[in-house]
């Protein structure tokens, strides 16, 4: 069962380039923790009427997948707290452009003055913008009966945790929930009057049944000034997309240690519920990945047709449009004088092409060229070109330059 | 539709409710514009997804209520149903985002997806501004054809007066 995972992930590898090279299935290293051990699986768990887990996953695809499957099979009634961290990923909303919303380039690349792997790149099943996961941040998640969904009260549950503890109240700031649901810190600053930075973001999933609210916290971060050339996109000037784009705000840590925060979660949480005496249940990657229906969720999360595939209609322009009359930014790259480029994606699928002005090595009639060349691409899958140099090679019926456009069409996308 | 209607924060549409307990016509959303056969049916679930049954009861239009979308807040994007999909009732087919918040379509009945609403890919508001107009403007979400199933399914749904009381019941909470 562990195999099978790792098997799939290697053959997504070479897929897509942004996904992490070296996911690996780390053996449960043996934790000393005051948790009791655990004869039951976790999912005997789910008929209670209060259930509290931690995970011990860093693995975001893994942790979200738990994540579903509670949400799946957790008793209609029950309100269940899910607690976990993730390595160093960037998490986009289900609606959302990874074109746009990140630079993938960047991405591969990894983190700047960094030795670490590149981070993940992840779509969750939730709605909302475009987050930064790391070992600092914590993740929370209560799912509830519909009848109880408030998008506000369960992010006040965490602010009543964050201002009963040390951190939060030594560095001065006020933490409060704002009117997009985020929780935020009001900073006195030295001029006189207030800051105010996001420290943590909400997101949302609701189904028939149970309705979902997810969100971050940044405790302790040490990427907060590394990452917003990672969420950047040089095609963003060029892009016109259905869907949902980000809001940007200022971002601060609050200052605590992950167990400390976990721990004051769960404090307010058994207030709300009274589970006083409720165990809380860690769940392992073993465990996880031995239920089916967690790998059914984790195969759907790694697979490139919904990480890019699931992405809502697109289009992208090197000119102005009537759809998109933006004027366009600067290219820096050398392209042919003549050289226009317009494509219409849907679900990923390049539906409509039209590009203009390549340079053909040796001239028939260029602008039927270009026009066999655009057909060629139409049906193509945008996240399954690794390199438009040979991408516009073969698509072309006669030698084409490719280099200067291919590796700005790299670079966009 | 994943039901937020009995959300408590949410600003309460009384003046809504008003208009439906008073208006003269007891449908719902009058639909001057409307090109589905005079006799079709139309039926609400409990999870605020409607359904035109056409008159021959082997044809159908869906989408989600005025009040569901009242209570989603701007809808920004749709993810339709997939054309040619053969679903029960209750399956997801689809969803809506507003305020952050992915919420799922579920077919009210069982039925055959046949055609999918694209106005809602451009203009995914149109939802909010006449949700349950199934004319060609209109926020109405997919064509469906209908299963011996699905008519049995049917039978189960409210009608508009029943669908009225049920979310003004679920107003008062």
């Amino acid at each position: 069962m562990k195999s099978e995972p790792m098997a799939l992930l290697c053959h997504l590898g070479a897929l897509t380039r942004h996904l992490t090279p070296n996911i690996t299935r780390s053996r449960l290293h043996s934790v000393s923790s005051p948790v009791p051990i655990q004869v039951r699986p976790y999912t005997q768990n789910l008929g209670r009427p209060v259930q509290i887990y931690r995970s011990r996953s860093t693995d975001p695809y893994l942790n979200l997948s738990i994540e579903h499957h509670l949400l799946q099979r957790s008793h209609p009634e029950s309100t269940v707290l899910f607690l976990y961290t993730n390595r160093p990923s960037v998490v986009i909303g289900r609606n959302q452009n990874p074109w746009l919303e990140v630079n993938l380039r960047a991405l591969r690349q990894g983190l700047p003055q960094s030795a670490a792997a590149a981070p993940t790149l992840v779509r969750r099943r939730s709605g909302g913008g475009t987050v930064f996961h790391d070992a600092g941040n914590a993740n929370w998640s209560i799912i509830c009966p519909p009848p109880a969904f408030d998008r506000d009260k369960h992010a006040e549950m965490v602010v009543r945790a964050l201002r009963g503890l040390a951190g939060a109240a030594a560095r001065g700031g006020k933490v409060r929930v704002n009117k997009r649901h985020d929780i935020v810190m009001d900073l006195d600053v030295e001029v006189g009057g207030v800051e105010t930075f996001k420290v943590s973001g909400s997101a949302y999933k609701l189904t028939r049944t149970r309705s979902l609210h997810h969100g971050t916290c940044l405790l302790s971060s040490e990427n907060l000034g590394r990452v917003g050339g990672l969420l950047r996109s040089p095609a963003e000037g060029f892009i016109k997309a259905r869907g949902v784009e980000s809001v940007r705000s200022p971002i601060r840590n609050v200052g605590l240690g992950g167990d400390e925060f976990a721990d004051a979660v769960v404090g307010e949480f058994r207030k709300m519920y009274g589970d006083a005496d409720g165990r809380e249940v860690v769940v392992g990657e073993e465990e996880a990945l031995a239920n089916e229906e967690v790998v059914k969720g984790l195969r759907e999360l790694t697979s490139p047709d919904w990480i890019f595939g699931q992405t809502p209609l697109f289009t992208f322009s090197t000119h102005p449009t009537e759809d998109d009359p933006r004027e366009r930014p600067g290219i820096t790259h050398r392209l042919p004088e003549e050289f226009r480029a317009q494509f219409t994606v849907r679900h990923g699928e390049i539906q409509a092409a039209d590009l203009a002005g390549l340079e053909y090595h040796y001239s028939v009639d260029d602008a039927s060229q270009d026009v066999v060349l655009s057909n060629a691409l139409v049906e193509q899958r945008l996240y399954y070109i690794e390199d438009w140099r040979s991408a516009l090679r073969q698509a072309s019926p006669v030698p084409v330059d490719v280099e200067g456009v291919g590796e700005w069409l790299n670079y966009m996308f | 539709m994943a039901t937020i209607a009995r959300c408590l924060r949410v600003v309460r549409p009384t003046a809504y409710s008003a208009v439906l307990r008073n208006s003269a016509s007891r449908t719902i959303g009058a639909r001057p514009f409307s090109m589905t056969a005079t006799n079709a049916v139309r039926k609400y679930t409990k999870e605020h997804e409607w359904i035109d049954l056409s008159g021959d009861m082997k044809t159908g239009v869906l989408g989600i209520s005025e009040y569901a979308a009242k209570q989603l807040g701007d809808i920004v994007y749709v993810e339709l149903p997939e054309e040619g999909k053969e679903v029960q009732a209750g399956d997801a087919i689809g969803a809506v985002e507003s305020v952050k918040s992915a919420a799922d379509i579920n077919a009210p009945i069982s039925c055959k997806i046949t055609q999918i609403n694209l106005v809602l890919e451009e203009k995914p508001g149109t939802i909010n501004q006449v949700a349950e107009d199934d004319s060609h403007g209109g926020g109405w979400i997919a064509k469906v054809q209908i299963t011996e199933e699905g008519l049995k399914d049917f039978e189960q749904l409210l009608d508009a007066k029943a669908y009225e009381e049920y979310t003004a019941e679920e107003g008062e909470h």
